[in-house]
């Protein structure tokens, strides 16, 4: 197995992802395929950088999506307060 | 020989479980499927010979950060409501988009085809993990605290704001 196939398979992972990301309205939905773009490009860290460097990287990115599906998840139950909607369509005010 | 196989399944039980959240309506059985994907992931770091990255996986991914997106769809009630199907034009142009996306990945990344990758099952332990994040990478691991401090702190003001204008 070359490293193009390890590539391939996240690539494949993150591509599906931002498909997702970009065809999805609700903004749960397009928070979850924004982790799973953030789970592709950890796997392809894991997969083709150096062993004990890249899986530290993948230590630390798993915090940062942690941090970022906490501000996400904030930020849509504030949203969803203040217009009563969850599709991006729905939201045209940038003051809340 | 076998190790390849689970390579390829896990990911490709990742990929499947991707692709049929693309096309799932229903935000719940959408959070199940993401589910399924990140326990793939799990089951493809443990075949990438990263076992410390596949209990993460497991218990910050398919765990805490799972539970978040359920408790959300839980108290955010206009979530669940009828909505309209996303316009044709709309899918068309995502779908043609991540398309370029990956055709433009993988003919950047043509020259890996002649890396062996070779993955074998070795014990990357956590020790040598613990010895790159506390030394060559103190200070990024330092920063990240501050990070995961300030997402608290924004998360508590978002959420606390409705409370305080009543």
């Amino acid at each position: 197995m070359s490293q193009y196939h390890l590539a391939a398979i996240s690539f494949v992972l993150f591509t599906l992802a931002a498909a997702g990301f970009l065809t999805a309205g609700g903004l749960v939905r397009m928070l979850m395929f924004l982790e799973l773009m953030l789970n592709a490009a950890n796997v392809a860290l894991v997969a083709l950088g150096p062993a004990a460097p890249s899986q530290a990287y993948a230590v630390m990115l798993f915090a940062i999506a942690a941090a970022e599906a906490g501000v996400g998840l904030a930020l849509i139950i504030a949203l969803a307060s203040a217009f009563k909607t969850l599709e991006a369509g729905g939201i045209k005010e940038l003051k809340g | 020989m076998i190790i390849n196989a689970a390579i390829y399944f896990f990911g490709g039980l990742a990929a499947l479980a991707t692709l049929l959240m693309l096309f799932q309506r229903d935000p719940v059985k959408a959070a199940m499927l993401m589910l399924a994907a990140l326990l793939a992931t799990a089951g493809l770091y443990l075949a990438l010979s990263a076992q410390l990255l596949a209990v993460l996986q497991v218990i910050l991914y398919a765990g805490a950060i799972m539970t978040l997106f359920i408790v959300a769809l839980t108290v955010t009630p206009a979530a669940w409501k009828d909505k309209p199907a996303p316009a044709r034009i709309k899918r068309v142009l995502g779908l043609a988009a991540a398309a370029v996306i990956l055709a433009e990945l993988l003919k950047v990344s043509t020259a890996l085809k002649t890396v062996t990758a070779a993955p074998e099952f070795s014990e990357t332990g956590t020790l040598e993990i613990a010895r790159q994040l506390f030394g060559p990478f103190a200070l990024q691991f330092e920063l990240l605290s501050l990070v995961i401090l300030a997402s608290i702190v924004a998360a508590v003001a978002l959420t606390s704001r409705r409370r305080t204008a009543l």
